[in-house]
């Protein structure tokens, strides 16, 4: 009973944490431009997210590596250090993209001003980093990170034309601009596949020391809990359809999003709102350093791991201190952290068939797997997902530039 | 050991583990003789930026960036090679794992970090 319990809260964590500010952004400005008809993209990203993040718990579980153990070992060390540094700036973008959604959040909670709000943004991530233990992390973050389910509630309530909502889960090429339309389709699956998620899954797996008998819970992880986390994309791409497209608003701001909840729900939902997407940015900001400390300690040979004290992972921990810096760096600027999750999320596009070539070829491997290898299942959307990696990889940046970043 | 193991696959680039279960770099290159005599041998692991040299021509530079020191870990010190490489003695005695060392020189001094 206790272990489905372990299980139950595990996947609730995953919901909560599935959201990150590039899902919040591209998910409410294409329903804003395009209605309920990118509703499919979503679905796209998050069978990409299922499909990967399953496969990577399982190696991790199974051969005790994490993701860039792999790709050294599989892409050798000159194409697995081009991964590295792929990763790695990708990994700087969207941590300075959360820092500054945090930032922004903070603010319109409080209404202080966004430059000491970013200094507290960074700080309080880093003290969550240093001081809380990690259990407590994953659980806060990720239960809190819950609150955006008020934007389900909202989407519900702001009565939809459900015809049309069933209508965008159907692949098609969209009315408006073409251009814009293909660039919303490459960044929500952008979003919904960003990086930084396998990363950090597979080495909490690695850290957990996972087994092939937690096989069972990795499955419910990633085909419950992201699957499930898919639903707060679309339910914030269907409330802006509703709400923000009808009455031509734009939605390049955050609290634009808050609003989002409000209408329908009022002060309760705003605030709700607000407090949803401060943890699932934050617990995304958390995320996405590790990451990156993981990524470098583990190509690196260096040790690593967030239950070692921190004397004990010395160089793993000035890699995320380090992490932290460069993304404050990026965001105290001024640029716009809307644009900077735009950016981080196109390129991470880039870096995904870096990251996922290695793993799928792992995954086949017997000498690594055993019997726990990729079944056909595993390997048509493997395969598939791949196709679909590098076809958005290499239309990525051209359309980046051609939709002038959605804006057409 | 009689395992058998592909270097390229199963040794090339895999983590090492002392004696004491530190991770303490990974197999960066590895020295082989008796490669003319036709029965060719592992000598030893090389470690460290250096042992990028041997490469490509990314590690070449990679290596001309980092520098520092190379360690050569002889093949006898290796206890089992299993998803790690397990060597026989401890980090500090191969001469292994001196970056976090020096790391940790720092990282101490900052409060609660033990």
């Amino acid at each position: 009973m206790s272990k489905v319990f372990g299980i139950a809260l595990g996947i609730l964590a995953a919901i909560g944490g599935f959201v990150d500010i590039g899902d919040i952004v591209f998910n409410v400005a294409a329903g804003a431009t395009f209605g309920y008809q990118l509703l499919w993209a979503v679905v796209i990203g998050v069978g990409g997210i299922v499909t990967y993040a399953e496969m990577c718990g399982r190696v991790a579980a199974v051969s005790e590596k994490a993701v860039f153990d792999v790709v050294r070992e599989r892409l050798g060390f000159s194409a697995g250090l081009v991964a590295l540094c792929a990763g790695q700036l990708v990994n700087v973008l969207t941590l300075a993209a959360e820092i500054g959604g945090v930032a922004i959040v903070l603010q319109l909670l409080s209404g202080a001003s966004y430059a000491q709000l970013l200094v507290l943004s960074v700080i309080g991530v880093a003290i969550v980093l240093w001081a809380m233990p990690f259990e407590w992390i994953e659980r806060v973050f990720g239960y809190c990170g819950l609150g955006l389910l008020v934007f389900a509630v909202g989407a519900l309530k702001l009565h939809p034309d459900w015809a049309a909502v069933a209508h965008g889960f159907a692949p098609s090429t969209g009315s408006g601009d073409r251009w814009v339309y293909a660039y919303f389709v490459v960044g929500l699956i952008g979003a919904a596949m960003i990086p930084y998620e396998v990363y950090f899954y597979s080495s909490g797996a690695v850290e957990e020391r996972w087994g092939p008998k937690d096989l069972g819970l990795n499955r419910a992880n990633a085909m419950i809990g992201y699957a499930l986390g898919g639903i707060l994309s679309f339910a914030l791409m269907i409330s802006a359809g509703a709400l923000l497209l009808p009455k031509g608003i734009d939605a390049e701001l955050l609290g634009t999003v808050a609003l989002v909840a409000e209408a329908p729900l009022g002060q309760i939902g705003l605030i709700l709102a607000l407090v949803g997407m401060l943890f699932a940015i934050s617990g995304a900001a958390i995320d996405s350093t590790f990451s990156g400390a993981y990524n470098m300690a583990q190509f690196f040979g260096w040790e690593w791991g967030k239950y070692r004290e921190h004397a004990g992972a010395p160089r793993f921990t000035l890699a995320w201190i380090v992490m932290l810096v460069l993304a404050f760096a990026i965001v105290v600027t001024g640029v716009d952290p809307i644009l900077v999750t735009e950016l981080s999320v196109i390129f991470s596009v880039v870096a995904l068939p870096l990251t996922y070539t290695p793993i799928l070829l792992v995954a086949n491997d017997r000498a690594y797997m055993g019997n726990h290898a990729n079944g056909v299942v595993a390997n048509v959307f493997g395969v598939l997902y791949l196709v679909v990696v590098l076809v958005i990889a290499l239309a990525a940046v051209p359309l980046l530039v051609i939709s002038n970043m959605g804006q057409g | 050991m009689m395992k058998e193991i592909d270097l390229g696959l199963g040794l090339l680039d895999h983590q090492l583990v002392d004696s004491e279960g530190r991770r303490c770099g990974k197999v960066d290159d590895l020295e082989l003789e008796g490669v003319r005599s036709g029965r060719p041998r592992v000598a030893a692991i090389l470690v460290g930026a250096s042992a990028w040299r041997g490469r490509g021509r990314l590690g070449r530079l990679a290596a001309w960036i980092v520098g520092g020191r190379l360690v050569r870990v002889p093949w006898d010190e290796v206890a089992e090679v299993t998803a790690e490489v397990v060597l026989r003695r401890a980090a500090h005695e191969l001469g292994l794992g001196r970056g976090d060392d020096r790391a940790r020189a720092i990282v101490e001094r900052l409060p609660g970090s033990r």
